[in-house]
């Protein structure tokens, strides 16, 4: 089965003199495939899925995506993605946000019709009558999924989609996961919470400082026995280990006790 | 095509809501119905005393006055209207893209299957779009107030508003440009820097072509290459006829003055086809600025 995206050697770095944000980052996904991409504050998790979705030039390497570049908006066109920290043109009502996308996507009247008070009602936004500038950080993120599935993608990617979300939200995007995947959409999902990641992804990457530190299916890189966090822990420590148990001196000082 | 008409679209629902713009458009009706009748007031209660000359000259020719007086009414009328234009010029050109960009509504935005292309056309469609019809409400007023007063030049009046809103659309792609690549505040100083510099290259470059500052050939050269490095403000003949009126109603007073024809040929005429040539290539120019700051950006 052909790869919805594959991303080969994926080079980045934003300043001549910085080091790589991301360094050969290589990966591949299938349709109806969940991929967590995992690692610390900083390892270049969101610049290897902005590169994917066309919004940083790569470095070096290479990315396909439906078989074309990034930069092909008809590839875009069967992309959902949702950013993290999302946000919208804020005079605009969530409707007029979802309608505004609708027309990017090239929707016809009647699939608008239908899908986007479908889509608000599925984000808790379709009783939403104010402008997105009075709206809440978990308001704007369930309005960032709900742009990023407006179009039916073939490949939704989830920037750290339920960051600002309560559990009720949360339990929404999982559920949301589980019916793209078994209807063949792949899914690319970026997040913080290893639990979820646990529960809904087939494959994992786990990132450091751009590197790609582990690599495989849920079983190859979770042994018998122990938790994605913990093998998260090791594996993120043993690539840059603490010079000291990182806590404020003025914290566990015993002098100051 | 579709992706720019549902960018312009939605810019011009976001522009619409945004106080700032209200703001500007309500102080600059309400400035332009101020001046007007203000100066009406003025000139009808004290400007004939004034014109009367001294004593034992020849009265001033009644038709010069009011001709005058016209003249004046409407250069300030159009001068209240560039001011505000330039403000909303300034108001559009720091937000219709810089918003997007900075809040991160670019992201998701191109995402979606628009071309940057796409997207700057239909920005740049929606700014100027926006600009002319605030400045165009505000011109018919200018026009509703003058008519108020006796009309009759409203053909000048709507000469120089069009080339009020051809200035302010240089201005604010100026702006535009600028704001992707810097803060808006930072580019709407730079583009305030930038435009007025121009205004003293051109009109410098005026003076030295009607020989007022002498013929020194190498000030010529230097002023003629900054000429055209520089956008040019488009005029009427507004500007020249009311100076051509004063000095034609100051010289039948009977009171020694400058020679009509010479002081008239350094102010600036109207513009020729060749300024609205240069016009258009440079907003072409400063529009395809945009568009490779926009395309240059990552988000």
């Amino acid at each position: 089965m052909a790869p919805v995206v594959s991303v080969d050697a994926l080079r980045k770095r934003y300043r001549r003199r910085d080091p790589w944000a991301v360094d050969g980052v290589t990966f591949a996904l299938e349709p109806g495939q969940a991929f967590g991409l995992l690692g610390p504050n900083g390892s270049g998790k969101t610049s290897v899925v902005k590169m994917i979705a066309g919004l940083l030039r790569p470095d070096g390497g290479d990315i396909s995506l439906f078989g074309s570049k990034p930069g092909d908006p008809a590839a875009r066109g069967q992309l959902g993605f949702a950013p993290e920290d999302p946000d919208f043109p804020k005079f605009l009502r969530a409707r007029e946000v979802l309608d505004y996308f609708a027309s990017l996507l090239g929707l016809d009247e009647g699939d608008r019709k239908r899908r986007i008070p479908e889509t608000l009602a599925f984000a808790g936004l379709d009783q939403e009558r104010r402008q997105v500038r009075q709206f809440s950080k978990g308001m704007k993120q369930r309005l960032g999924i709900a742009q990023a599935i407006l179009g039916r993608p073939k490949l939704l990617i989830l920037d750290e989609p339920t960051a600002d979300l309560d559990p009720l939200g949360r339990r929404d995007v999982r559920a949301l996961i589980e019916s793209l995947k078994a209807s063949g959409v792949a899914v690319l999902l970026n997040s913080h919470l290893l639990s979820e990641v646990e529960l809904v992804c087939d494959t994992v990457a786990i990132l450091a400082k751009g590197h790609v530190l582990k690599e495989g299916s849920m079983a190859e890189v979770v042994p018998e026995g122990r938790s994605l966090e913990d093998v998260f822990v090791e594996l993120v420590q043993a690539s840059a280990p603490p010079k000291h148990d990182n806590l404020p001196s003025f914290i566990s000082d015993k002098e100051n006790q | 095509m579709r992706g720019a008409l549902a960018v312009a679209r939605y810019t011009l629902v976001d522009l619409s809501r945004r106080r700032i713009l209200l703001v500007f458009f309500i102080i600059g009706a309400l400035g332009i119905a101020a001046i007007g009748i203000g100066l009406k007031i003025f000139s009808s209660t004290f400007v004939g005393a004034s014109f009367s000359g001294p004593p034992g000259s020849e009265p001033p020719d009644p038709a010069k006055i009011n001709r005058f007086l016209d003249l004046m009414f409407v250069t300030d009328l159009v001068s209240a209207l560039g001011l505000f234009a330039l403000l909303i010029a300034f108001g559009i050109g720091m937000t219709a893209i810089y918003h997007d960009l900075e809040s991160g509504a670019a992201v998701a935005i191109f995402s979606k299957p628009v071309t940057r292309f796409a997207f700057t056309a239909g920005k740049v469609g929606a700014a100027v779009g926006a600009l002319i019809v605030i400045v165009g409400l505000l011109s018919v007023e200018a026009v509703l107030v003058g008519l108020l007063f006796g009309g009759g030049l409203e053909q000048t009046l709507a000469v120089e508003a069009v080339a009020q809103v051809a200035n302010a659309v240089t201005l604010m792609l100026i702006v535009l440009a600028l704001s992707t690549w810097m803060n808006n505040i930072v580019a709407a100083i730079v583009a305030f820097i930038y435009n007025a510099a121009a205004g003293v290259v051109v009109a410098l470059h005026n003076q030295i072509a009607s020989g007022n500052l002498g013929d020194n050939a190498i000030l010529h050269g230097i002023f003629n290459v900054l000429y055209w490095v520089v956008p040019h403000q488009l005029t009427s003949d507004a500007p020249r006829e009311l100076v051509k009126a004063e000095l034609e109603l100051f010289a039948s007073s009977g009171q020694p003055g400058p020679d009509v024809n010479q002081a008239v040929a350094s102010v600036p005429g109207p513009s020729d086809l060749a300024d609205i040539a240069w016009w258009i290539f440079v907003v072409i120019v400063f529009a395809s600025l945009v568009y490779v700051a926009v395309r240059r950006r990552q988000v």
